[in-house]
């Protein structure tokens, strides 16, 4: 059979270059590894400066209960708030805690006492974060030197499902899944048709009895089994070493990787029609799926929180959908139905995206 | 020799209309895309409230919540929480119980169930946090109402409150810092790529032996590998650069000076990187995949999208190898907080031994001969 | 050896060449005198392409000694490359610059000061018949011509040894014999022609020839001496003998 007789070119061309191989089977495993323990979103660590005005005891408690708290670890005792400016400019802290004179009377005679936290702008996700921090433990401080009977009546029973040890890693390493098959799959298969140009065989090909499609979807069914494998060593990895839970089924989650993969080999596909030459191709495929794809994707950066045009637009990003099956039937234990708006937004992508493809490859051999 | 080489790689770059277009025109795109509001700002928060209760206070905390600003709050009839929660239509849910109000009134303490769905760690803790904090508010706002009459009690309702300010940044617009990073994103995935598969090309057309068969030296080879590059990434800076005062309206308040200095110790870095991968890869396939994992590396271990410090020691220590999290700091605090070289003297320093060290290698392993 | 030195262009005693423990080239010796055409035939694989780059210092040699132009390969191949010039089997021309400014960039990498250059550059658009096409983008050039300008560019710096690795690959019979001409004009000039071929006609206008076999030089003389010596009336023959008994011994 024509179909098969590419199919089985195209593997070769993997199979009997194993450096490649070997970089697109062990990067993956090597990024899950490295970036799977790296990126954590829960604040840990920041170094912070503190200038205590009071040196009470009351004002100690408040500096233990930031140091204590995991999130900032106290770096420097300036004698004023002003030498924060030089501990910021030379980057040695991210934020500066002042404590005012008179603060151990004012907690018991004033209805509220200022405590002033100065963050430093120039990386303002982190000093977001730190202003947020920093309430959340004002705010236990300042029920503690509530009297028992003006405490606040209403308990507040925080209950965190999906995730309930709140451990950044189950919220990472499915989002690694979706952001590495992307880029891997679009990479591989935008090189494939502009490789055949560049070297000639190509016209060989077209040469040959076969239909265009025959060639595409040959060339491509190869690379469907390379990112499914990169997918399973991924998910393995992560289920293995980061004990992410897995609570749905296997089958929905198969099934929705294989869909996720249509837009992405497709918009690979895309893309090398597009380029004369592989190093067209590789560039066009890098600089368009890296960036989006980490930033637009729901990745790292909530999706709720963006402006309606980058909403717009990560609603075109295959990743977006991929994101909340993979997480859904890992974390939540979501269906098949429940998921099936994602797994419609990922054909309905791919099957542009593929359209696209073929348009273009006629146009260019016609 | 070496102007002919320059004159034939800046030919080759930009006969190709498209290679022209992703290297001037598809970063500025990204630039202004990208450099927008995009952070980890926990906003639009969809709240589902099941008030049991039904009184008078339960609805006056269900405006607390609908008035904040903070909250969407998504409508509840004919569902629960599992339901709202597994449906992904709600992030937070608050059971207000049946009897709230009543216990409240005799002094028992009444429980609040609040529910987060915590697939994203960072953004459930905050929401929840943000919802103990309303609370308060709002349980203050009940006590000021009803001790209004009775100062010397109110004497004794305490709280800390947060004076917050940001220095470079007052607002914390999110521009300010997104713009620069990205520049430095975008750098490396040029000049990397260009100097990598500039040469592997080579390498694979045949050309590469066609040129080592000439007197050129293996510097002046490089420099014409690299040069072409360096121009191209000054230029893309100083685009860059416009884009983000003149657009965005970030203010630059350092030294251009040092920034074009640091800037040049960046791109040897990069450039070494791609230079070190041509010597490794034999297809520009094998250099594509080597730049990408150096690219996706440097990008998430810049502290770029989580702070370092939140990194266990050990990967703490693997952000050193990393060039981009120097020229990260660097750049930000260049244009935003006028830091000196000073002030900057270790990343500058750690970026010189980095490109030192990777063009070194290069060069070593960089052979006028085929095997 | 030193003392010959100078009466050859290209020598070579016992160069051998080992890729892991396979021997592509086994002890050759050979000695090319200046001025002379010297072919170099054998099949696919022989160890033609192996050799010749050595002899152009792109590979290092496993063992034995080789010179060019006088000059050792082992440690003298930079000096070697301002003497030779090469046009390598896979021979390559950037696509995507025009035929005048492929011919303009390999003389200017050979270090040609501006004015010999532009010199240079208009005799040889003469000399290669390519003056008609000295815009035209690479690319599009039929591949005779291809093979005429890629010899250009190997000619451009105006070297006294010139190795040419299958140049006449793919190009038709008529290109072919001008591609001759060429080589004898060049030969006439003083300058010593190291040329591999598959066309055994081709051999027939060399001055010596050599016959490689798995790495090993199996022949080495005048076509018309090799020819008596085997009792064959063509190097055809001659060849598909040698290499017959090689193979059955
Ligand atoms: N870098 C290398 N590594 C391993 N083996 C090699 C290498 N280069 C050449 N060979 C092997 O050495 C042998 C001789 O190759 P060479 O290219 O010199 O032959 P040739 O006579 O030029 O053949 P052809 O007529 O096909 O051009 C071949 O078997 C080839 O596979
Ligand atoms: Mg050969």
């Amino acid at each position: 059979m024509r179909l098969w007789a590419i199919i089985k070119k195209e593997f070769f061309h993997i199979l009997r270059d194993p450096r490649s191989l070997g970089i697109i089977v062990l990067m993956p495993l090597l990024m899950v590894l490295i970036f799977g323990y790296a990126i954590n979103l829960n604040l840990k660590n920041i170094p912070i400066a503190v200038v205590d005005n009071d040196h009470s005891a009351d004002s100690r408690r408040l500096i233990h209960a930031f140091s204590r708290s995991g999130y900032f670890e106290v770096r420097a005792y300036p004698a004023n708030a002003a030498d924060f400016e030089a501990l910021f400019r030379a980057g040695k802290i991210k934020g500066g805690l002042t404590i005012p004179r008179g603060f151990a009377t004012s907690i018991v005679t004033q209805l509220e006492t200022p405590v002033q936290i100065i963050v430093d702008g120039s990386d303002g996700n982190v000093g977001q974060t730190i202003l947020q921090y920093s309430e959340a433990i004002l705010m236990d401080f300042s029920a503690r030197i509530t009297p028992q009977q003006m405490q606040m009546p209403i308990e507040m029973r925080p209950r965190f499902w999906y995730n309930e040890t709140l451990q950044s890693a189950n919220f990472i390493v499915p989002g690694l899944v979706a952001v590495i098959l992307m880029m891997i799959s679009a990479l591989l298969t935008s090189i494939t048709i502009a490789r055949e140009k560049e070297t000639g065989t190509l016209e060989q090909l077209l040469a040959a009895p076969v239909h265009p499609v025959e060639i595409i979807v040959g060339k491509v069914v190869p690379y469907i089994a390379l990112a499914l494998l990169d997918g399973l060593i991924i998910i393995g990895a992560g289920l293995l070493i980061f004990d992410v839970p897995f609570r749905g089924s296997a089958v929905v989650l198969l099934m929705g990787t294989l869909i996720y993969l249509y837009p992405c080999l497709a918009l690979g596909l895309l893309i090398s029609t597009l380029s004369r030459t592989q190093q067209v191709a590789m560039m066009q495929a890098l600089i368009i799926t890296i960036l989006p794809s980490v930033m637009l994707s729901g990745f790292i950066f909530p999706i709720a929180s963006m402006p309606k045009l980058h909403q717009f637009i990560s609603s075109v990003i295959p990743a977006t959908y991929y994101l909340r099956i993979i997480r859904g039937v890992l974390l939540k234990g979501a269906d098949a139905a429940s998921l099936a708006p994602q797994a419609l937004g990922l054909l309905v992508l791919g099957t542009v995206l593929l359209g696209l493809a073929v348009k273009q490859f006629k146009v260019k051999i016609d | 020799m070496l102007k002919h080489l320059l004159i034939k790689e800046f030919k080759q770059v930009f006969r190709q209309r498209e290679m022209v277009a992703i290297i001037f025109l598809v970063p500025v795109i990204q630039l202004l895309i990208l450099g927008y509001a995009i952070n980890l700002d926990v906003k639009h928060v969809r709240l589902g409230i099941f008030d049991e209760d039904r009184t008078a206070l339960s609805r006056r905390i269900v405006d607390t919540f609908d008035a904040s600003g903070y909250f969407d709050l998504v409508p509840t009839e004919n569902e629960n929480s599992a339901s709202l929660l597994d449906a992904g239509q709600a992030d937070i849910v608050l059971k207000i119980p049946r009897d709230f109000e009543r216990d409240i009134g005799r002094g028992k303490a009444a429980e609040l169930a609040v529910i987060t769905d915590a697939q994203n760690s960072n953004t459930a803790g905050i929401a929840a946090a943000y919802t103990q904090e309303l609370l308060r508010n709002f349980w203050e706002g009940e006590v000021n109402r009803k001790l209004r009459a009775q100062p010397a009690l109110r004497n004794r309702l305490h709280r800390l409150a947060l004076r917050s300010q940001a220095y470079y940044n007052p607002e914390l617009v999110s521009v300010y810092y997104m713009v620069p990073g990205i520049v430095v994103i975008l750098l490396t995935v040029m000049t990397t790529l260009l100097t990598a598969l500039g040469i592997v090309r080579e390498k694979e057309i045949g050309t590469l032996e066609q040129l080592m068969v000439t007197p050129i030296s293996k510097f002046h080879f490089i420099a014409g590998k690299t040069v072409p590059f360096i121009i191209i990434a000054f230029i893309e800076l100083a685009v860059a650069l416009l884009v983000g005062t003149l657009w965005f309206g970030i203010p630059f308040r350092g030294s251009l000076w040092l920034l074009a200095g640091t800037a040049s110790l960046f791109l040897l870095t990069t450039l070494g990187v791609g230079l070190f991968i041509s010597t490794i890869s034999n297809t520009q396939q094998q250099a594509l995949f080597f730049a990408w994992f150096f690219m996706v590396f440097g990008m998430l271990m810049s502290g770029f999208f989580t702070p370092i410090e939140n990194m266990p020691q050990a990967f703490q220590f693997l952000t050193y190898l990393n060039p981009l999290r120097y020229f990260m700091v660097i750049i930000r605090a260049v244009f935003l907080k006028d830091s000196s070289a000073g002030d900057l003297s270790g990343e500058i320093f750690a970026l010189a031994l980095f490109g030192i060290v990777i063009f070194s290698l290069a060069l070593l392993r960089f052979r006028k001969r085929i095997a | 050896m030193s003392g010959t030195a100078n009466n050859y262009a290209v020598e070579a005693r016992d160069l051998t060449r080992r890729f892991g423990n396979f021997t592509a080239v086994d002890r050759i010796t050979i000695a090319v005198r200046r001025g002379e055409v010297f072919g170099f035939l054998g099949a696919n694989g022989a160890g033609k392409t192996t050799a010749i780059r050595m002899f152009c210092g792109l590979l290092k040699p496993t063992s034995g000694e080789g010179r060019v132009a006088g000059l050792d390969i082992m440690r003298e191949s930079e000096k070697i490359k301002r003497r030779i010039g090469y046009m390598s089997q896979k021979f390559s021309l950037y696509d995507d610059l025009k035929v005048k400014e492929n011919l303009h960039f390999f003389g200017g990498v050979y270090g040609l000061p501006d004015g010999e250059l532009q010199t240079r550059l208009k005799e040889s658009l003469a000399r290669f018949n390519l003056e008609s096409v000295e815009h035209e983008m690479t690319e599009r050039l039929p591949p005779g011509w291809k093979q005429r300008l890629a010899l250009g560019c190997a000619l451009m710096h105006d070297p006294e040894i010139i190795f040419l690795d299958e140049p006449t690959g793919g190009v038709d019979p008529v290109a072919r014999r001008h591609f001759w001409d060429i080589i004898h004009g060049l030969a006439a000039a003083g300058k010593t022609v190291f040329v591999t071929t598959h066309y055994m006609d081709e051999a027939e206008y060399c001055d010596r020839i050599s016959i490689m076999h798995r790495g090993r030089l199996i022949a080495l003389d005048t076509p018309a001496n090799l020819k008596k010596k085997m009792q064959k009336a063509t190097v055809q023959d001659l060849f598909v003998d040698l290499i017959r008994s090689e193979d059955t011994a």
